[in-house]
């Protein structure tokens, strides 16, 4: 199990139902103290009661340093994590998460483009009060099946943004015309687009030109990523997969295996460990040459082949 | 060894990766720790390997100057993420010596190592230059409060 020390401790703190399918949970720490910072478009782990772990996109506002809100849409043929969330998860409850990273910075130094597929409006949720402070020019095309589908229509408008949002709606309207966004752009202007695969793919193949303008999220960002490598503990025959956004501590420690490990930057080598087969690469800062060939530290360290021996 | 100190800021949290908060004072515990701050609770990151010489930290305000000047980072006192920025006090030469805190005394055990989730919490590249220079750590001999500008003085 993951230990809560190595998690942020969060509390549900209120659960708000905003229509049939979808939710926001508003975490908080249980002593109200703040929690750590994120910027627009960052998401987090939830480690579920049941150890899945899911990643989900803040959806509140940066400024307010007190709380994460997450929008959890429930997917009945998913894999489980939305399922848990909206059945067994109350207000009240504990929930441990990661430090919020950012794999789509959503920037306001230049004009803001925003397509939002279905639930893919999520990040852009903790964008909105940002660029609305900052006056800087910006639209978001929200795109859904039917009205109904689309669950934060509501809240959009509430934050006067009624006008500023275009909505599309494929079941009774035109679709979102991508060509005609893309053109639309100024030459200084960026495109980010999070939803469902089709639509990602779409985008992609019609905004070639664009370069470093074209900002895409995938949900799930991690899951279900094929591991980087995979590491054998010789000891008990566990093989534990390493993915490629993971140290291989953190894959070790996901795994159960108790590891010791203090300044996890490849210079204490409190995590020393030693490693039987495999190519591994050392990156640690204060081991001697001839000390490598015996030890490596998972905490910085790799494996150049698709699997490496530790004895462990 | 002679040298007389401050204390510029003082710094606690509850539990792993929370801001820390600013106070104006801190209640040091003998044998414990400070109240309030994570490593008297068992919720501070490595507590699952105590150490009975990480029961108070301290780190130098000429530091934060330092990382400003060289390297164009500016990381404020609270981000640093120990309890107490001195101004004036050689905490790399304390280790194995005890020094007065206004009216309590320390006993410095080691130097602190940086730790690298200082980088993910502050979204800073500061690890490497963090080396050497991330403070000190100290057991408490003798307790009770302590205030911002309080002297730091060898015992
Ligand atoms: S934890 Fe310090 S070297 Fe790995």
């Amino acid at each position: 199990m993951v230990k809560s020390i190595h998690r942020v401790t969060t509390r549900v703190m209120r659960i708000d139902q905003i229509d049939a399918r979808v939710r926001l949970l508003h975490l908080q720490d249980p002593d109200g103290w703040d929690l750590p910072p994120f910027t627009a478009g960052a998401h987090i782990d939830i480690h579920l009661p049941s150890g899945l772990i899911r990643q989900y996109s803040l959806s509140g506002d940066p400024a307010r340093g007190d709380t994460y809100t997450i929008a959890v849409q429930r997917q009945d043929d998913g894999r489980g994590g939305s399922r848990e969330l909206h059945d067994n998860v109350i207000a009240g409850d504990e929930l441990l998460v990661s430090l919020p990273r950012n794999t789509f910075p959503i920037g306001k130094d230049a004009p803001v483009t925003m397509v939002a597929g279905g639930i893919g409006i999520t990040p852009f949720l903790s964008a909105l009060p940002s660029l609305m402070a900052s006056g800087q020019t910006f639209t978001l095309h929200y795109c859904a099946r039917t009205v109904e589908r689309a669950s934060f229509m509501p809240m959009l408008k509430e934050m006067g943004l009624g006008d500023r949002v275009q909505f599309h709606f494929s079941e009774t309207g035109p679709r979102l015309d991508l060509e005609r966004v893309i053109s639309d752009l100024t030459e200084d202007g960026h495109l980010y687009c999070c939803g469902p695969t089709r639509m990602l793919d779409a985008v992609e193949l019609k905004s070639d030109d664009l370069g470093a303008r074209l900002h895409v999220e995938h949900f799930g960002v991690a899951a279900g990523a094929d591991p980087a490598y995979e590491v054998l503990l010789a000891r008990s025959g566990q093989v534990v997969p390493v993915a490629p956004e993971q140290t291989m501590l953190q894959a070790l420690r996901a795994a159960d295996v108790d590891m010791p490990a203090s300044c996890e930057g490849g210079v204490c080598l409190e995590c020393r460990c030693r490693w039987l087969d495999g190519t591994p690469i050392h990156r640690e800062l204060t081991m001697t040459l001839s000390d490598r060939d015996e030890w490596i530290t998972p905490c910085v360290s790799g494996s150049a082949g698709p699997r490496l021996t530790l004895d462990l | 060894m002679k040298f007389t100190g401050k204390v510029e800021g003082l710094h606690v949290t509850p539990r792993s990766f929370l801001p820390m908060r600013n106070m104006g004072s801190l209640e040091l515990v003998e044998g414990l720790g400070i109240e309030g701050d994570r490593h008297s609770m068992n919720e501070a990151f490595h507590s699952d390997r105590p150490e009975e010489g990480r029961q108070i930290t301290f780190f130098e305000a000429e530091t934060l100057e330092a990382l400003k000047r060289d390297h164009d980072i500016i990381l404020r006192p609270e981000q640093h993420r120990r309890n107490v920025t001195t101004r004036g006090v050689p905490l790399n030469h304390l280790v194995g010596r005890r020094f007065r805190v206004g009216s309590c005394v320390v006993e410095a055990t080691r130097l602190s190592t940086p730790c690298r989730h200082i980088e993910q919490i502050t979204g800073l590249e500061i690890y490497e230059v963090l080396l050497h220079r991330a403070g000190l750590n100290a057991k408490i001999v003798k307790g009770g409060q302590i205030h911002l500008g309080d002297f730091i003085e060898p015992e």
